[in-house]
């Protein structure tokens, strides 16, 4: 497909052909990804319906051949407020996807083995569309999210750190990413939806049939206020081979994955599979070295070739991913990995460049109050508002704030400006 | 046989109760007897009222009298009973009609000349005597206008035992119906003690502090060296809280009467009652209790107004842990052999305390070290530091601030008008759940999604949990901060702004987490 001349909008006929496309293929499969690419969705689809096609594409197609052209599909979805995205579409995330096409271009040899497509649903193919419904844009998946997958049969301990991590997550405004399944899934999901942020929600069925049917209302509140996808129509129902492809999903929607909990042969060992693939950072939550339900992890973080990196913290997971966005707030006060001048933990404005960072990152309120801060010596929150000249009650909001910034200190006498650190020599 | 019946009240805690007084007469050795539990005082009423009676003009009759006070199995104490049982015996005596008795409740002491003498606690005898059907009360002049606060019974207020028996027998003028004064039973609504906040120096912060206290009925905790004007500030608050409403005032009263504390006239008590009970006191004194039935402690005669405990780390550690029940449900519970007493027990907490034990005139003067400070500090339990929404620091007034340099603070009618509208918003806002200020609301609603102000306004807070500057606990507690500062501007939800400096509130200038 060339990325540059894309259509303002798709025709119709592009997603016909594309719903009938998904519909007739399971996903993953290379041929009938090479056969799009080659003569285009439309062609493709009148040529796989006539059956005129090379032996390998017949084989993925044959089963469902003679299935509805597509229409029926969209409707269905319209009905239900879900579309088809394509790859035509003007916001198509090509950025999530760019490692699985050039694989696929690539045809690398590993994959097209075959033997290892049942291990990983497939081969690592760039879906033919996918179903989406919700607020959040699709166009930025991948630029700022993470991946948050586990097990089913989740601990306390496991929920308990994906209900966390989703939580932190979505207060950094990073989006979290996951598969709506019990245990890990929903605990990531829950918690991102606790602190008001974007999660994404990949399912391996039809959207418009919550799968498990006891998530309905997560899905609900997943589709008001963040996404939900799914490679498979509407009306489809999920089956294994899906839960594995559409892991591949999930892993490149996200730049980094995180498994929080695994038994050794978890589902979620699949999407860390994938997120190798795709070279994006993988990242494990370690637990008691009793747990069984810890032992994927653990094996993640042992094995010899790229193991999995160990993550304590939300603060862990951004640093891993690297900059997820320019200009944030260090989190837990530490400074940002790339910040060469930091002091120890706590001291990290010791960087003029650091405090001028957060200086700007200051509200004009909060500003004005620090600006009012005589250079030496501690004053009350009176005086300081009669120097500075500023409401009381403005002055008195900002002081926790410059508090937390690390710019003003405050004792028994008052409140008192941070000196920054003089540079040591050499 | 010659018997006679009619009623009084007595007391349990606040509560009244009504008593039944039988007095009969018999044939056997002359005497008198008491059955129904009766204390020491109950008993000496026979002295009392045998001489008062004599001295009154009246015989005392020669035969075995036994004077029943039912139920019998309820304890009855004081000498509020005196005045049933002298008219009992007078009626089954023959001395004056039984039908005088009929429907009519009788309270007061008797003195030996045959004076009737006012006792405590008439407001919640009568108001027990009317929820009886009592329609008629007779009680010393000097408790006339606090029985007359009871809607709807007819009041006779009598000095003199022999005026009364003259009455009833038909022999002098009846005792007219007790009028009250319109002025006296509305009460006094204005400030409380002329005291005005106008008068503090300085101390915009202080102030600020105690007008989110009273708006959202937090408790606050000042932190400052001698003289620098806790006490004065402490003694203006019950000036910026509402007027009690009729409810609250008719609890109060009662409370008040019966630690036998209301001022002569029997107003309605409407302002918020202040109680600043020194650090000696004891537990006693402080929460309630004594020997024999409960007596009402500081706490309860600060129900629905002010307990300012200055030095506060000088308290027993005992007694100041004993408020924290009652902080929580708003009454004391005190138990005795004879049974549990409750008392109203809610008020709004002001904790002063200095910096550090020395005392120090200016903070900068205090050389002790800082773990002796921290130590001084922890007097007062982490329980109870807990409970404290605001902490406040307030520093001695500059030369700058005496000398006239900043303009004078407001006035505690303007405050209060803005105390008053705030709470007036909190109580629409929390109708439904039947809470009356923000520091009501139940930490689980208060962070449930429909009342959850924005992720943007929350900011703030999440950032200070993070940075353990925050608790969960204080979690909660600067949330109802927040509504209160939101109320106070007029905000129909609170924004960053808002929750900011209520964060300030609970965190103070502390290090510690909130």
């Amino acid at each position: 497909m060339s990325v540059d001349a894309r259509p303002a909008l798709v025709e119709e006929e592009v997603l016909i052909a594309r719903a009938y496309l998904g519909r007739v293929a399971e996903p993953g499969s290379l041929a009938v990804a090479e056969m799009i690419e080659e003569c285009g969705p439309v062609e493709s689809a009148r040529l796989i319906r006539a059956d005129d096609v090379p032996d390998e594409v017949r084989s993925a197609t044959e089963a469902r051949r003679a299935s509805s052209d597509g229409r029926a599909d969209l409707e269905a979805g319209s009905r239900n407020g879900v579309r088809l995205l394509v790859p035509e579409s003007p916001d198509w995330p090509h950025f999530a996807f760019a490692p699985l096409y050039r694989a696929q271009q690539l045809r690398l040899t590993a994959w097209t083995a075959g033997a290892l497509a049942g291990r990983y649903g497939g081969e690592p193919t760039v879906p033919l569309g996918l179903w989406v419904a919700g607020r959040l844009s699709v166009a930025e998946l991948g630029l700022r999210s993470v991946a948050v997958v586990g097990a089913r049969a989740a601990t306390a301990y496991g929920e308990h750190c994906a209900a966390e991590f989703g939580y932190g997550l979505a207060r950094e405004d990073v989006t979290v990413v996951s598969g709506g399944a019990f245990g890990i899934d929903i605990a990531a999901h829950r918690g991102a939806l606790a602190a008001d942020g974007p999660t994404v929600l990949v399912s391996a069925g039809g959207l418009d049939r919550p799968y498990p049917a006891a998530h309905r209302t997560l899905f609900d509140h997943v589709r008001e206020s963040g996404l939900l996808v799914s490679e498979s129509p509407p009306g489809a129902a999920p089956h294994r081979q899906r839960f594995l492809s559409r892991n591949r999903i999930i892993a490149a929607l996200s730049a980094g994955t995180v498994v929080v909990e695994a038994a050794p042969r978890s589902g979620a060992l699949n999407t860390a599979a994938h997120c190798r693939l795709l070279g994006r950072p993988l990242m494990a939550v370690p637990g008691p070295i009793t747990s069984a339900m810890s032992a994927g992890c653990h094996a993640l973080l042992r094995q010899e070739m790229e193991p999995a990196r160990l993550v304590t913290s939300v603060a862990d997971v951004i640093e891993e991913v690297g900059r997820l966005g320019a200009g944030r707030d260090p989190v837990d006060g530490r400074a940002s990995s790339e910040d060469a001048d930091a002091g120890p933990a706590g001291s990290g404005l010791a960087s003029a460049e650091a405090r001028r960072r957060t200086y700007d990152a200051l509200d004009p309120g909060a500003r004005r109050v620090l600006d009012g801060l005589p250079a030496r010596g501690w004053v009350s929150e009176d005086g300081l508002a009669i120097r500075s000249g500023i409401a009381l009650p403005e002055v008195l909001r900002a002081i926790p704030v410059l508090r937390m910034s690390g710019l003003l200190e405050s004792g028994p006498a008052g409140h008192r400006l941070v000196r920054p650190a003089r540079s040591r020599p050499g | 046989m010659p018997m006679a019946r009619t009623f009084a009240a007595t007391l349990v805690g606040v509560r009244g109760y009504p008593v039944e007084v039988e007095a009969d007469l018999s044939d056997g050795l002359p005497g008198l007897t008491f059955t129904g539990l009766p204390d020491t005082t109950v008993v000496e009423a026979r002295d009392r009222v045998r001489a008062a009676m004599v001295n009154a003009g009246a015989s005392w009759p020669n035969r075995r009298i036994t004077l029943a006070l039912l139920p019998a199995d309820v304890r009855k104490a004081g000498s509020r009973f005196d005045l049933a049982v002298a008219v009992a015996i007078l009626a089954a005596d023959g001395a004056i009609p039984v039908s005088a008795l009929a429907g009519v409740g009788w309270i007061g002491e008797l003195g030996l000349d045959g004076r009737i003498r006012s006792v405590r606690g008439v407001l919640p005898a009568v108001m027990a005597l009317a929820r009886a059907g009592i329609e008629r009360v007779v009680v010393p002049v000097a408790n006339a206008a606090e029985a007359a606060l009871v809607p709807g019974i007819d009041v006779r207020g009598v000095s003199e035992l022999r005026g009364l028996i003259g009455w009833l027998r038909g022999e002098s003028p009846a005792v007219a119906r007790f009028v009250a004064d319109p002025t006296s039973a509305a009460g006094h609504p204005d400030s409380g003690g002329g005291l005005d906040l106008n008068e503090v120096v300085g101390q915009a912060t202080a102030r600020r502090a105690l007008e989110v206290c009273a708006a959202g009925s937090h408790h606050i905790f000042m932190s400052g060296s001698p003289g620098a004007g806790k006490t004065m500030l402490a003694q203006r608050l019950p000036g910026i809280l509402p007027a009690l409403d009729d409810e609250q005032a008719l609890e109060v009263t009662a409370v008040h009467s019966v630690a036998g504390a209301l001022a002569d006239g029997g107003a309605l008590v409407r302002t918020p009652p202040f109680q600043a009970p020194h650090h000696t006191a004891s537990m006693a004194a402080l929460v309630g209790g004594g020997s024999g039935l409960a007596r009402a402690g500081a706490i309860s005669l600060a129900h629905r107004g002010v307990l300012f405990l200055d030095e506060a780390p000088e308290f027993q550690p005992a007694a100041l842990d004993a408020l924290r029940q009652p902080i929580e449900s708003g009454h004391v519970v005190l138990h005795r052999s004879g049974g549990a007493v409750v008392y109203p027990a809610r008020f709004l907490l002001v904790l002063a305390a200095n910096p550090c034990a020395c005392g120090a005139p200016r903070d900068r003067d205090c050389v002790c070290p800082a773990s002796a400070r921290r130590r001084y500090q922890h007097r007062l339990s982490g329980p109870l530091r807990d409970r404290i929404d605001i902490r406040v620091d307030v520093e001695p007034v500059t030369r700058a601030d005496l000398m006239g340099a900043v303009a004078p603070g407001e006035s505690s009618a303007a405050v209060g008008e803005r105390v008053t509208a705030a709470r007036a918003a909190a109580r629409e806002r929390w109708r439904d759940y039947g809470w009356a200020t923000n520091a009501d609301a139940l930490g689980r609603v208060i962070r449930s999604r429909r009342w959850r102000p924005d992720r943007w306004a929350l900011d703030p807070v999440e950032r200070a949990l993070d940075h353990g500057l925050l608790s969960a606990r204080g979690y909660d507690r600067v949330l109802r901060l927040a509504w209160t500062v939101a109320d106070l501007a007029g905000h129909p939800v609170p924004d960053a702004g808002d929750v900011g400096e209520a964060l300030f509130y609970r965190t103070g200038r502390a290090a510690v987490a909130a």
